[in-house]
């Protein structure tokens, strides 16, 4: 148990010490006096002290915070289909998000109204309608079927990349197509304090709820029988994974768009840190998907400045090399 | 976007007849080429090598009679310099001169190949980064050879011209043209020679991610006859650059170019509201330049500068 503490307590500095390097990457100058300046003495006519305060420092809550919810939905999506291969993006959210904010590109509708950013809006409708769609399809007999939904997901996001791509092909501006790959990658360059607000108090809510729901996701890595036979209401948990994975999922792909592979693998190093069933693994989950997030956001930054490598392709050529070292690591079982 | 598709839809319908009579056309006229090609005539066996601005050889059997191009503004290039019946196809986005538009269609993208047989070119123009250098070594298998123009200055864009003359044989046309326009240039850059403080004008080319003219563009020369500069001084891989918004804070442009008040106001400051601090942006120094007129180095190069100059000094 003092292990388990030790390794939150650890997950917290870490993510402390990025914020403090992220804080200082950027096109002002600026060191550690700098920020501390720009928090303790804010001067409102220093473009350096609005820089941090209004650029860096909601781009890097939105990586924490994104990151968190990804980490976060993909640990859920796991424990409630009993698969380490699942992840949040199952639902078909990514894709459904590519499409409706594509469909705001392309001029479908326009960019903005009554001063919302339209791509937004659309990316969460589109992400939530697919989600829809995809767990009409996987309901059967009143209940959710985990395999029927996961070929629903996987049928319509490969409807919904099929017309991104038809879009994509018709267009006639090279400007557009970079759009698309923006939002196929994901970027936190839009992050705003309004903007991250939304998934903030999306995934705090989300955690304390499930602070108090993570014994019945425990007993439901059992299967679905035995977890029927422990008492707990598999076929309604489902339901509330869902709701949840659908809204968290959506808000974080709405802000940065569906940034991969950090749902996969975090709650597979969470389980390998904390062992399959520990009771802070949520949230021990949602601190070490946030830290990944700020640590590609950094090095996508340091790597191709001043604009960042998209966020996507940082984390798979850094997730994938750990991914494989888990692959190999004998006593890590990649069940669930 | 649903007239848009309307009119795709009416376009592709319009291009297929067209495409069947130029099928008839063009068999009608490899029918007759096959019975007159049995007397051989001198200059057509001629080989004519040439070396384009991206130092690619190319080899032509005597002086090109049937061309086109497969970049606007190279099209508006050939237009001011060419007899126009050696003008023999346009692209879908090619719009300037008017009478362009009694040319054939060629798709450039995705390129379609077999319409450029069809109508067998005996060259081929273009543009550095419009057509991908793979496109170009399939033509080239083909049979059709492609020559690459790249401009960084607008004297790239008059030396440009003289070399379609050469090729073509319109040596006369190209000099008449680029010459006059050298000394129109001439005379605009006299005037601000001794600007004391040159404006940092930032132009944006898209808004979401946001990308914009680069240092190492013709955009950057413009800029400089004009007594001003561009605000992006680093020079990136990319001629078009994608920039934070903390890169542009710190640029703190004078001038803004990019769309108009109302419409930058709404796509691009409505995302980005911290850019609302910059002096463009304080001052309303924001301007909406024709797309097609900048975007597009050729011989309305002249047109652009001045309209450049009516935004810098209004």
């Amino acid at each position: 148990m003092m292990g388990r503490g030790l390794y939150f307590v650890v997950a917290l500095l870490l993510i402390v010490v990025v914020l403090g390097l992220g804080l200082q990457v950027g096109s002002f100058e600026a060191n550690a006096t700098t920020i501390w300046d720009a928090f303790f003495n804010y001067n409102p006519d220093n473009t350096t002290h609005f820089a941090i305060l209004h650029l860096r420092l909601p781009r890097l809550i939105l990586a924490l915070v994104v990151g968190a919810s990804l980490a976060f939905c993909g640990y859920l999506m796991q424990a409630m289909v009993n698969n380490g291969l699942a992840d949040p993006y199952l639902l078909g959210t990514a894709s459904g998000a590519s499409l409706g904010a594509v469909i705001v590109f392309f001029g479908f509708v326009p960019i903005s109204m009554a001063g919302l950013y339209l791509p937004s809006v659309f990316a969460f409708a589109g992400a939530f309608l697919v989600t829809l769609v995809v767990v009409i399809l996987g309901y059967r007999k009143r209940q959710l079927i985990p395999s029927q939904m996961l070929l629903a997901g996987i049928a319509l996001s490969s409807l919904c990349t099929a017309m991104v791509g038809m879009l994509t092909f018709l267009s006639d501006s090279e400007g557009k197509l970079k759009s698309v790959i923006f939002w196929s990658m994901g970027s936190f360059e839009r992050a705003t304090w309004q903007l991250v607000a939304y998934p903030a108090v999306t995934i705090v809510l989300a955690l304390l709820f499930f602070l108090f729901y993570q014994k019945q996701l425990n007993v439901l890595l059992l299967g679905s029988e035995r977890a029927q036979a422990l008492g707990v209401k598999v076929a309604r948990t489902r339901w509330v994974i869902m709701g949840v994975v659908s809204v968290v999922t959506g808000f974080a792909v709405a802000t940065s768009g569906p940034v991969g592979f950090v749902g996969l693998i975090i709650p597979h190093v969470t389980r390998a840190v904390m062992g399959a069933t520990g009771r802070g693994n949520l949230l021990f989950c949602a601190f070490v998907g946030g830290f990944f997030m700020l640590l590609c956001d950094l090095l996508s930054r340091v790597i191709y400045p001043p604009a960042g490598l998209p966020i996507g392709i940082i984390t798979s050529f850094f997730g994938v090399p750990f991914f494989v070292y888990l692959l190999f690591k004998k006593n890590y079982n990649f069940r669930g | 976007m649903a007239t848009h598709l309307y009119t795709l839809a009416q376009y592709t319908k319009l291009s297929l007849l067209k495409y069947t009579i130029l099928c008839f056309a063009a068999l009608a006229l490899s029918v007759l080429n096959g019975c007159g090609g049995d007397s051989p005539k001198g200059t057509a066996t001629e080989k004519i090598i040439l070396e384009d601005d991206l130092g690619r050889k190319l080899e032509l059997n005597g002086q090109p009679k049937r061309v086109f191009s497969l970049a606007s503004s190279m099209t508006e290039m050939l237009y001011a310099i060419l007899d126009t019946s050696t003008i023999i196809a346009r692209t879908p986005n090619d719009d300037y001169p008017a009478a362009v538009y009694t040319k054939p269609v060629v798709n450039n993208y995705p390129v379609d190949y077999e319409q450029i047989l069809l109508l067998k070119p005996d060259l081929i123009f273009t543009v550095e980064g419009i057509t991908p250098l793979d496109v170009a070594e399939r033509l080239k298998e083909l049979g059709v050879p492609v020559y690459y123009q790249k401009y960084r200055t607008v004297e790239d864009v008059f030396t440009g011209m003289e070399d379609i003359g050469k090729i073509m044989g319109r040596e006369q046309q190209a000099t008449q043209l680029a010459d006059s326009l050298r000394k129109e240039v001439a005379s605009i850059a006299r005037k601000y020679k001794n600007v004391a403080q040159p404006q940092q004008v930032l132009a944006i080319t898209w808004k979401d991610p946001i990308y914009v003219y680069g240092q190492n563009t013709i955009f950057s020369d413009k800029l400089k006859i004009l007594g001003a500069e561009n605000a992006v001084k680093e020079v990136f891989e990319q001629p078009y650059p994608a920039l934070t918004r903390e890169y542009i804070l710190k640029l703190n442009p004078d001038v803004l170019l990019g769309g108009s008040k109302e419409k930058l106001e709404k796509e691009f400051f409505n995302l980005y509201p911290e850019l609302r601090k910059v002096k463009a942006y304080q001052n309303n120094r924001i301007y909406d330049p024709t797309d097609n007129l900048q975007s597009r180095p050729g011989p309305r190069v002249v047109e652009s500068l001045r309209e450049l100059e009516g935004f810098l000094y209004p």
